[in-house]
């Protein structure tokens, strides 16, 4: 038995052996599984009702109003057996409606959500006609409909041919952001509330950058104070249940769920459970404010943990089960998109990534026992969110490693493995200072940053370079519409060398990333113009200090982060060309391009597309000539991208990875010279194109680990999929961390293990009633399998099986 | 076909240079189940035994071979034109067919250089022991992690003693954990020369009663037990593997004799039963040889599990599928 003096001075908690899901959890998971999601119209009445009245309020001022007037009156409800409380709508699993970043969409396809083949949506006759007569109102008043006029004509054609989608900005609010939890945590809201009034009186009002400034502190306090009120909207909801309430022990949970929610997030948590409760508050409303996907915890573990530590009532069994039942709260946070985009993002993700270990800010292991206790939540509820991730570095322990690939062993794709040795000098590079670089989580899928300082913008758009290189080598027409859409670069049969196919693919890349990035700058105006989001710039430094919001650049650092995809495409079509065409001499370049415009139509022209694909070298075989050329394909649009500059002051920094974009954005790519038939998907992230990557994985990952991921300082994606036999015991899990680590020793900053057999898969797509919470990861996240499109369903199966 | 590229076509001069090379027939890299760790296998070509349910028929020949895909054909009829010998044959446009008496193998291969399709097809590459360390280095940094290495398999390994022999030892001159999967019909001489630089012995028992294993594999136990005899007393670590292999030797009774025979072994790490599977049998028709074994269904889980059980209690280690 511990001593005294020990149980006090430190929790003692046995990570080695957590409690698994309690009555409670299992309950109410199950109850979750059971709800179809909906459409929720409440959010879009109020804030319709708040945008007429306030027309005549700065812009600040209006959003705040319209975030009070939805938090105050929208539908509250405190489930059955919950213990962890806070509702996105009038029931868990639907969406709300936003409205003011566009509807023209949603108003179009209000009769499609229930019948589309992914990520459907229930919604009656009475809430569409309640839509149908609101959405008029916000004709011309969009963030999307602001952006499009400030694009270029050239701009919009390229986004028409798919060369590149700016789709979720453009339509959605940005989320990608991880606020400054350990603030509110520690100081409460009032604190944030007296920083503002402290900003405030520091004002001179005869400077007009100042007026400006007022009216954003105003709207801060506003929205800080509306959220304070919505926390106690639910203390009076609890109280009011516990006046009826027969069993005593669910009164007495109703009366501390009523003393939490009068006291957090307003005032300082002082325990676990206060803690949590005022974590969950602010992810919720976060996203209330604004449909942003990917409002990410992030170093959950550690700003957590003092709270679990300074708990000396708390027993490990309760403290688990309250994590739990976050969890679950995660995934009841939803949030609809149009058709298209439920193709690159499908099953109902919301990207919340919580992450654990890696090392502090001052470089030491920061592994504690909420580290391994977060794992064991997955473990325990094995739903979708949040999204996990675990940072790895020289010194993570054996026994988190261990951990970790336990979870990655139940198949939920998860967690996500992270490389310190090489993202925080990515980071480094980017401007950001060594102790901030050192903690460092993830947003989304990917996307490394700093919390509470960063607007990393980092879903900015996915870049179709296997578009641009069908561009280069068809004189810049569109090979699908036979439109002149880039710059004239040469006919394919004229070229002389391999060098002057390069310098065609060069020409393209830098004309359509700049047409990328006029679009990029033209929603990220949009969105500081029309929808600023001050209780969310209220989290994040240096925005009270600036006085500004994030969206006119108020953080400490701002990036624009656009994703190229196809790199296996691009690379393995440039070395069938230099190797078949220029060096084997066994195709002549007016022979690709009778096979390229063919779609390899006939028996020759079938031949030769046999022997692009059988005869020259693969990307992600482990072959050096092939990896290098992918490499080089990748960096090209690397370099170009980081040339630029966004409107918040912040640069452009590229990502190589595709969410599930890479089966939308192949359909609009014809022919490639890898033998890949026009329409067919692309590759998967940094993955090697689907079935060739012959040689095994760890010639993968030898070759994947040939990339620059530093550059790509935005994220790289690399799954990998294992036959659950693989990792069936002790020495599967020793398996998997050394495919990790050598992965990571090479260069690697990602890896992610999807562990279900191919049949289950195939069996799931006949009998899906019977997978109804089955978990796969996609692409940067998990999803249920049955919820997905057959189109992304067909492409997971094909993913190279690893045979055991 | 997991062949690096610098491998990829079939060579008939490669067996005629002055380096001594050996015939193999694959390579699979990340191999988590043939030994410790993450490994390399080497596939070598040739076994004195003839097994209906083997997995790899290709490797049982010691000389290479075709193997036909019809499924991969596009009809692009280059084969034909190019064979000297006019061995293929063709139905509704696809070539589906091979006399293989004909064919000049080892000699020529133009076949296989012009079938992009990969319906034609090879097994057998003559490889020199560097080259053979070139593709098992590719993985090094895998096997240093895990513990893994190396393993030699077929066909089986011993049936190209010189070049076996000299695989090991330069694997050991590398550092490399080695192990070798064999049948053990092989002569005591030949397998002590290689015993020193093996780090592990995965040994085949397919049968304990001498006249059932003639039947099943073409060849009596008697040189089988008395070698894994030989392999125990010298104290080398060693599994016994038994492909669990319906109406053949899943008796409780060849179970239990099986057992008893291995369980005085001091050096015994454990007893894998591996399952039976039909993951080999479109290899067969690939060869233009009958699978024998079609149609006959695999044990249920349960059943393997019984059978583990049984060996148990005769206090030894026993894995399902290695």
């Amino acid at each position: 038995m511990a001593s005294k003096a020990e149980a006090v001075s430190k929790k003692q908690i046995d990570v080695a052996n957590l409690p698994g899901p309690t009555q409670r959890v299992e309950a109410i998971k199950e109850r979750f599984i059971k709800t179809t999601p909906e459409i929720c119209v409440e959010r879009a009445q109020l804030i319709t009702a708040s945008y007429k009245v306030t027309e005549d309020l700065p812009i600040h001022i209006r959003r705040a109003k319209a975030f009070e007037k939805i938090l105050s009156e929208m539908t509250i409800f405190i489930a059955d057996d919950e213990l962890v409380v806070g509702n996105q709508c009038t029931k868990p699993r639907s969406a709300p409606v936003y409205p003011e970043f566009s509807c023209k969409w949603l108003e179009a396809e209000l009769d499609r959500l229930e019948k589309r083949t992914g990520d459907v949506f229930l919604i009656s006759e009475d809430k569409k006609k309640i839509l149908r007569d609101l959405f008029p109102y916000w004709d011309k008043k969009t963030s999307n409909e602001l952006a499009t006029s400030l694009m270029t004509p050239d701009a919009l054609a390229a986004q028409g041919a798919g060369v590149f989608t700016v789709g979720n900005y453009y339509f959605n609010g940005v989320g990608h952001i991880s606020v400054d939890y350990a603030k509110v945590l520690a100081k409460g809201l009032n604190g944030v509330i007296d920083e503002a009034k402290a900003e405030l009186a520091k004002i001179d009002l005869t400077d007009p950058d100042d007026l400006k400034k007022m009216h954003f502190l105003d709207a801060v306090i506003t929205s800080n104070e509306a959220v304070i009120a919505f926390a106690r909207r639910f203390a009076v909801e609890a109280e009011k249940l516990a006046a009826s309430e027969k069993s005593a022990q669910r009164k007495a949970e109703l009366a501390e769920i009523a003393r939490i929610c009068r006291k957090v997030p307003a005032q300082p948590a002082e325990s676990f459970g206060e803690a949590i409760q005022s974590f969950w508050f602010i992810q919720l409303v976060l996203q209330l404010e604004s449909n942003g996907h990917s409002i990410s915890p992030m170093r959950f573990d550690q700003y957590m943990y003092p709270y679990l530590e300074m708990d000396t009532s708390i027993t490990t069994e309760k403290a688990q089960e309250l994590l739990d039942l976050l969890y679950i709260k995660f995934s009841e946070i939803n949030k609809v998109r149009d058709e298209g985009s439920t193709k690159a993002f499908g099953g109902y993700p919301m990207f919340q990534n919580l992450i654990v270990g890696g090392v502090d800010r001052e470089g030491e292991d920061a592994t504690n026992d909420l580290s391994f206790m977060c794992l064991q939540a997955t473990a325990n509820t094995k739903l979708y969110q949040p999204s996990i991730s675990i940072r790895v570095h020289s010194n993570t322990p054996a026994e988190l490693y261990k951990k970790a690939a336990e979870v990655s062993r139940l198949g939920l794709g998860m967690p996500a493995y992270y490389n310190d040795r090489f993202i925080i000098p990515a980071l480094l590079s980017r401007g950001l200072t060594r102790e901030d670089a050192r903690d460092y989580g993830i947003i989304g899928c990917v996307e490394p940053q700093v919390a509470g300082k960063t607007e990393g913008w980092h879903d900015a758009a996915f870049f179709n370079m296997a578009k641009v290189l069908e561009l280069a080598l068809n004189d810049g027409v569109d090979a699908l519409t036979g439109k002149q859409l880039g710059p004239k670069t040469g006919d394919l049969a004229s070229f002389n060398s391999f060098d002057d196919v390069m310098k065609a693919y060069k020409t393209q890349m830098k004309n359509f990333v700049k047409l990328l990035v006029i679009s990029d700058n033209a929603v990220d105006i949009a969105h500081g113009q029309r929808t600023p989001l001050p209780f969310l710039s209220s989290l994040v430094d240096d925005c009270m200090a600036k006085g500004k919001s994030l969206q006119e650049g108020g953080a400490h650092y701002n990036f624009t982060g656009p994703q190229g995809v196809g790199v296996g495409n691009v690379g393995d079509s440039l070395t069938a060309i230099k190797k078949l065409v220029f060096e084997d001499k066994a195709i002549t370049l007016a022979e690709l391009k009778k096979g390229l415009e063919s779609d390899f139509a006939g028996v020759e022209m079938e031949s030769m597309r046999q022997m692009l694909q059988n005869r020259a070298p693969k990307y992600g075989n482990d072959n050096e000539y092939a990896d290098l050329i992918a490499h080089e394909g990748a960096l090209i649009y690397c370099r170009e991208v980081e040339k630029y500059t966004n409107p918040r002051g912040g640069r452009f920094q590229p990502g190589l990875y595709p969410v599930s974009a890479n089966v939308p954005l192949g359909t609009v790519v014809g022919a490639t010279p890898d033998g890949r038939k026009s329409g067919k998907a692309l590759a998967d992230g940094v993955s090697p194109v689907s079935g060739v990557d012959q040689a095994g994985p760890t010639a993968s990952v030898k070759s994947v680990a040939r990339l620059d991921h530093v550059i790509a300082s935005n994220g790289t994606l690399l799954n990998m999929k294992f036959h659950p036999n693989a990792l069936k015991d002790d020495r599967g899990i020793q398996n998997l961390v050394g495919v990790t680590e050598t992965f990571f020793n090479g260069g690697g900053t990602h890896i992610q293990y999807n562990v279900i057999g191919r049949d289950t898969l195939l069996d799931a797509q006949k009998h899906p009633d019977n997978y109804q919470g089955m978990v796969v990861r996609v692409a940067g996240y998990s999803a249920f399998f049955t919820s997905l499109d057959k189109a992304i369903q067909d492409d997971i199966i094909a993913r190279t099986e690893q045979m055991f | 076909m997991s062949w690096t590229h610098e491998y990829l076509l079939y060579d008939p001069d490669a067996q005629k240079r002055r380096e001594l090379t050996g015939l193999v027939s694959d390579f699979q890299r990340f191999s988590i189940h043939d030994g410790p760790g993450i490994r390399t296998i080497v596939f070598l070509k040739g076994c004195p035994l003839h097994c209906a349910w083997c997995a790899n028929p290709e490797t049982i020949s010691p000389r290479p071979e075709i193997m036909l895909i019809p499924h991969n054909c596009i009809g692009c009829r280059k084969c034909i034109e190019v064979c000297p010998s006019g061995c293929f044959g063709e139905a509704d446009g696809i070539v589906n067919s091979i006399d293989r008496d004909m064919c000049l193998l080892p000699e020529c291969g133009k076949c296989q250089r012009v079938c992009y399709a990969n319906a034609v097809n090879i097994s057998g590459r003559y490889l020199t022991v560097a080259e053979v360390m070139d593709v098992v280095l590719l993985d090094r940094e895998f096997y240093d992690r895990t513990g893994g290495g190396i393993t030699f398999s077929g066909g089986e390994p011993f049936a190209q003693p010189a070049f076996l022999k000299e695989l090991a030892q330069t694997a050991k001159v590398l550092k490399l954990h080695t192990a070798v999967e064999t049948c053990g019909h092989v002569s005591w001489n030949v397998f002590s020369s290689v015993l020193d630089y093996l780090d592990i012995v995965l040994y085949d028992l397919k049968h304990m009663d001498p006249d059932r294993h003639l039947q099943g594999t073409g060849v009596g136990n008697h040189l089988i037990l008395e070698n894994v005899r030989r392999v125990a007393a010298s104290g080398k670590p060693i599994r016994i593997r038994l492909p669990l292999i319906p109406g053949f030797n899943d008796s409780e009774e060849n179970i239990r004799a099986t057992a008893e025979f291995i369980a005085g072994f001091s050096s015994l790490e454990a007893l894998d039963i591996l399952p039976y599977h039909r993951m080999g049998e479109p290899k067969w028709g690939q060869l233009h040889q009958d699978y024998k074994l079609h149609g006959v269904a695999p044990h249920g889980r349960e059943r393997v599990f019984e059978l583990a059980d049984i060996a148990r209690a005769y206090g030894i280690e026993v894995t399902v599928g290695g």
